[in-house]
């Protein structure tokens, strides 16, 4: 249903033809509908789109308007490349927010909560192309300590991976505060605090695995922001991913591999949202046994 | 661990930048990547780029813009012009090994206007050549349909590079596209899509060998990533340089810019059937409205030249005799007066959004049209929705921007596609007197005459107040200066063959 | 009387401010920051009680559209979230209570939705239909208002079987009640700080898409339009786009605050 959407409006918005004749002086409507007919465009829009979707099951993904490269091979460059960069931002983002968002519960109101709150909130309020390029004027060109652009080695990662952390962590930070204020202030922790268990034990153990549902349910919110999001991030550091390859696709009217892209995306977001499903499965039970 | 932390960042940062400043290789980054390296796949500035260090043509274009020979080392015109004969070079060969000869050159043009051809967008470019015979193996008749009086600067670009037969048919296009081989002075030796190409010398390239040992292109689509590189020493060349950067790269010590005459010329077109630009007095008026002097000034920094007509100084068809509008805001006023346009009357200026630059050109023009009463106004768009809908299906607000290109710097080759009846990019003009004047200028064969219609082309464009003729914009590189003797050409097509970098 | 609390203060000093600003800029610059001087381009901020804050590169002031640009930035992240909020707080109320059919429906609809990577959706569609104010709030309104749907119904799964719902029940109060007395208040607290975030968010993105090339036509003034377009004057006149972006984290500062103060207030153990 996703993958009809977005072939219907990608076609609805111009002819790829068109695109690959630009500049080409001379162009008539004859030479046009050769071009078409060299791309498949001459066929009814349902047999383009149940072609397009035989293939993909298939494992055909079609071939580029642009230079007929094959689409898997374009989605094979390009999806772990956004991939690796989505999981790194996303983990070192956890790793940020979980210690600072607890902390900043655990000492509701304390100058320590004021001071991550703030931060935080500054962090949300960057946009993260701006972010991106001051990172890249600091270190990529003051400093010179790492490459402003590309996906040529760990090094040039380490900025894109940065940039996405910060604005990913800064939601988190607030988000585990929230939760964790309200699983401390249930009944339960309440009793196993004052049966005089170690402070450290009740947080970790009892109320860290209970906002475990509000944070899962937003992570897997964020991976579909966090895939579209890597787009702008992508484009600023040429890094040649999926948001690369669909901004690309946008602009040139590349159907196959924007549908190619999009459909890729959208399976991975479903299987991530499964697989948080799954877990609320595992975690769930816990509540009810406290 | 602060501190271990940033020696170790900086161990690695010089291990990281060490093999890019060895000598003799060349990094340029460029916006677009081709995709295909078919001559006959695009028209993309992109492919003309890497295509004229790859291919060779029959002829060659200097930085001059002059035309020299190539492959071809001499032509004549015969049968009046309807047949031209050209000697090819001999002892010329493939970077493959395969020879060049008159049967490459049959093929290459056998390939271009048949079948393969039509799926590509460069046929439309040669379809005034009839057939191509082998005279003898070094000498080849190119036989016309039709007149054209550009082809032969068609024959130093894009479609009309030659291509080796036997490699062609025994890989298939797939490979070729890839994996291109002409008789040019680099050859391909990696391709990343979308990432990076890299090129090494053809040691047999009848020119001699390259001085490079290695020529890299990356593609790199935001301006701002490209300056960035450049600035950070890890590219030599940055070739997509907006203006507002030029200060950026010109207080970097170790970088220079270089700003030449380029070829596209940005003009604001009017919409002649609708509205209030229907009235000839209102579109004079807007045209004096506009201080184009003071915008090329300070917003372009002076990196481009007032236009009076819809080409450059360079462009056949130029008459350095006309005359532009003066900026005359009182008379413009009078003028709106006279023509009943009451103050506040919106006049909108359509243009491409994606373009930084034209974004302030387009709020500027906008902001001298509302000092005449007018009340101006800017929509961008997005560039496919502008150049397949707005603009050919004659969809645009009072005024648009339009940007060509113009490669071979003849005017027929705007003028007829801009002002002809019926073409795509007319969707609003239909003048009996203007077809007639563009239809002979291309029937005539005679060099001087035809100069002659063309500039009467430009001053009746210029009286009717078709368009506001804004600028012909500079193409600006931004260039380390380890690189020397690079002379950077005014079509974007740098042939790196002499070029090194310290 | 309760001390005032900080939160209060300091977010109704940062976002009231800058609201009020925004809101009298038809007085204090009736010209909405469109007036522009060639001759006076990128002129430095702090050196000239004309100009402030410096002008742009086509010699606007700085000032007059950083204030003027709020209308159109906070337009479009207020009408957002509210629309996005209620229409999510109501689905998610109905899965997360109700169950069964109507969990299934409304979840399955959310995941079909979540599938879509929303910015390259905004991108092709913005790309077609060109980026009208008003399509774009619709559009940010039926791309999040699943978020909020999935986090009430998280937090009225885990409210349903409490002590105190459960109480309510056995005293025999009806549904609507329930929900309105007991859950609601309840969710509120993730819903105000998603809604304080996506604020934040939408003025964000509003300038993505603008740095993009498909933001809203640049001559009324935005931030995030600001923020993009001064990108590449960032090493060179620096002005251009940080007040905007100044301008930016003040209210989202301001605004995130607020929501704070209000979840502590509506909380009813917090009090």
């Amino acid at each position: 249903m996703v993958t009809l959407l977005v072939a219907w409006a990608v076609r609805l918005s111009g002819d790829p033809a068109v695109m690959l004749a630009q500049g080409a002086g001379s162009i008539n409507a004859q030479d046009l509908i050769n071009i078409r007919e060299g791309l498949g465009l001459d066929r009814p829009f349902s047999a383009q789109y149940f072609g397009f979707i035989g293939g993909m099951l298939t494992g055909d993904m079609g071939r580029s308007f642009m230079g007929g490269t094959s689409v898997g091979l374009l989605v094979a460059q390009a999806l772990p490349r956004t991939l690796l960069l989505a999981v790194s931002g996303l983990g070192l983002a956890i790793i940020i927010a979980i210690p600072l968002g607890v902390h900043a519960a655990v000492k509701k109101g304390a100058a320590a909560d004021q001071v991550i709150r703030i931060v935080s909130l500054l962090g949300l309020s960057v946009p993260n192309f701006w972010l991106a390029l001051m990172l890249v004027l600091i270190f990529g060109i003051t400093l010179r300590w790492l490459p402003p652009s590309g996906a040529e080695g760990p090094l040039s990662l380490v900025m894109p991976t940065v940039t996405l952390a910060i604005i990913l962590a800064a939601s988190n930070v607030r988000l585990v505060r929230s939760a964790m204020l309200d699983t401390l202030s249930a009944q339960y922790i309440m009793v196993a605090r004052s049966k005089g268990l170690r402070d450290r034990v009740v947080l970790y153990k009892h109320a860290l695995a209970n906002c475990a549902i509000p944070l899962l349910t937003y992570l897997g919110l964020q991976f579909g922001g966090l895939i579209g999001g890597a787009l702008v991030i992508e484009r600023v550091f040429n890094w040649p991913g999926m948001g690369s390859l669909a901004f690309d696709a946008v602009s040139s009217r590349d159907y196959p591999v924007l549908q190619a892209v999009v459909t890729v995306l959208a399976a991975m977001i479903v299987l991530v949202n499964l697989a948080i499903d799954v877990l609320y499965r595992l975690v769930g039970p816990r509540i009810r046994k406290e | 661990m602060m501190m271990r932390m940033r020696s170790l960042f900086v161990v690695l940062a010089l291990g990281f930048a060490a093999p890019v400043q060895a000598g003799g290789i060349l990094t340029l980054a460029q916006a677009q990547d081709p995709a295909s390296y078919d001559p006959i796949d695009t028209f993309l500035i992109s492919w003309g780029q890497i295509g004229s260090n790859v291919f060779d043509g029959l002829v060659q274009r200097g930085a001059d813009m002059a035309i020299k020979p190539a492959l071809a080392t001499s032509w004549e015109f015969l049968d009046g012009g309807a047949r031209m004969r050209f000697k090819l070079r001999q002892g010329v060969t493939f970077q493959n090994g395969e020879a060049f000869d008159a049967t490459a050159v049959k093929f290459t043009f056998d390939r271009l206007l048949g079948p393969d051809g039509a799926k590509g967008p460069q046929q439309s470019n040669y379809n005034a050549i009839g057939s191509v015979e082998i005279v003898d193996p070094f000498t080849v008749d190119i036989v016309m349909k039709r007149p054209d009086p550009v082809i032969l600067t068609k024959f130093a670009g894009y479609g009309a590079m030659i291509v080796p037969p036997k490699y062609i048919t025994d890989v298939g296009k797939d490979v070729f596209k890839i994996k291109p081989i002409g008789t040019g002075p680099f050859k391909v030796v990696d391709y990343q899509p979308k990432v990076s190409l890299t090129l090494e010398p053809y040691a047999k390239h009848w020119e001699g060998i390259s001085k490079l040992d290695k020529l890299i292109y990356r593609f790199i689509v935001e301006p701002d990533t490209q300056v960035a590189e450049l600035q950070a020493g890890r590219i030599d060349i940055a070739t997509n340089v907006p203006v507002s950067l030029v200060p950026a790269i010109e207080k970097t010590a170790t970088l220079k810019v270089e700003s030449i005459t380029g070829p596209s010329v940005t003009v604001l077109r009017f919409n002649t059937a609708n509205g209030i630009t229907k009235d000839e007095r209102v579109r004079k008026a807007m045209i004096m409205a506009v201080d184009r002097e003071t915008i090329v000034k300070t917003i372009l920094q002076g990196h481009a030249k007032t236009v009076v007509s819809n080409q450059s100084a360079l462009s056949f068809g130029f008459d350095p005799n006309q005359k532009p509008v003066p900026f005359d805001p009182a008379g413009a006023r009078a003028l709106l007066k006279a023509a009943g346009i009451a103050p506040g009357t919106p006049a909108q200026i359509d243009f491409q959004s994606n373009n930084p630059l034209f974004r302030e050109v387009a709020q500027a023009v906008a902001g001298y049209l509302t000092a005449v009463g007018l009340k101006g106004g800017v929509k961008g768009y997005e560039m496919n929705i502008m150049t397949n809908d707005i603009i050919p299906n004659g969809k645009t607000a009072e005024m648009f921007q339009f940007g060509w290109g113009g490669w071979t710097f003849d005017y027929d080759n705007t003028a007829y596609l801009l002002y002809h009846s019926g073409e795509r990019w007319n969707p609003y003009d239909k003048d009996p007197i203007l077809d007639k004047m563009l239809e002979d200028q291309r029937l005539s064969s005679d060099r001087a005459q035809r100069e002659k219609l063309l500039q009467g082309v430009a001053h009746y464009v210029a009286d009717h107040a078709l368009e506001i003729p804004m600028y012909n914009l500079n193409t600006i590189f931004g260039v380390n200066k380890r690189v020397k003797g690079l002379v950077p050409p005014a079509d974007n097509r740098f042939r790196l063959t002499d070029v090194t970098v310290d | 009387m309760k001390r005032l609390s900080p939160d209060l203060l300091l977010g109704g000093i940062f976002a009231g401010g800058m609201a009020l600003a925004v809101l009298s800029s038809g007085w204090t610059f009736p010209d909405n920051g469109e007036a522009m001087d060639l001759t006076a381009r990128l002129r430095a901020p702090f050196a000239d009680w004309a100009h402030p804050l410096g002008t742009d590169p086509i010699g606007r002031d700085v000032l007059a559209r950083v204030v003027a640009g709020g209308w159109v930035s906070l337009t479009v992240g207020m009408l957002s979230v509210l629309g996005a909020s209620v229409f999510g707080v109501f689905m998610g109320l109905i899965a997360g209570y109700f169950g069964g059919v109507w969990d299934l429906v409304v979840m399955r609809w959310a995941d079909v939705q979540l599938a879509l990577p929303f910015i390259l959706v905004a991108i092709t569609f913005t790309a077609i239909l060109g980026a009208d104010q008003y399509f774009l709030i619709m559009f940010m309104i039926i791309a999040q208002w699943v978020q909020y749907a999935r986090v009430v119904r998280a937090s009225v799964l885990s409210l349903r079987e409490r002590e105190f719902v459960q109480a309510a029940r056995a005293m025999g109060l009806i549904d609507l009640a329930i929900i309105w007395r007991h859950i609601l208040p309840n969710a509120f607290g993730p819903v105000l700080v998603l809604m304080t975030l996506n604020i934040a968010n939408n003025i964000l993105l509003e300038s993505s898409l603008t740095f993009l090339g498909l933001g809203i036509d640049p001559i009324t003034p935005s931030w995030g339009g600001m923020l993009a377009d001064g990108r590449t004057y960032l090493q060179t006149a620096w002005w251009v786009s940080v007040f905007p972006g100044v301008a930016i984290m003040m209210m989202v500062l301001g605004l995130n605050l607020l929501g704070d103060w209000l979840r502590d207030r509506l909380d009813p153990r917090g009090g």
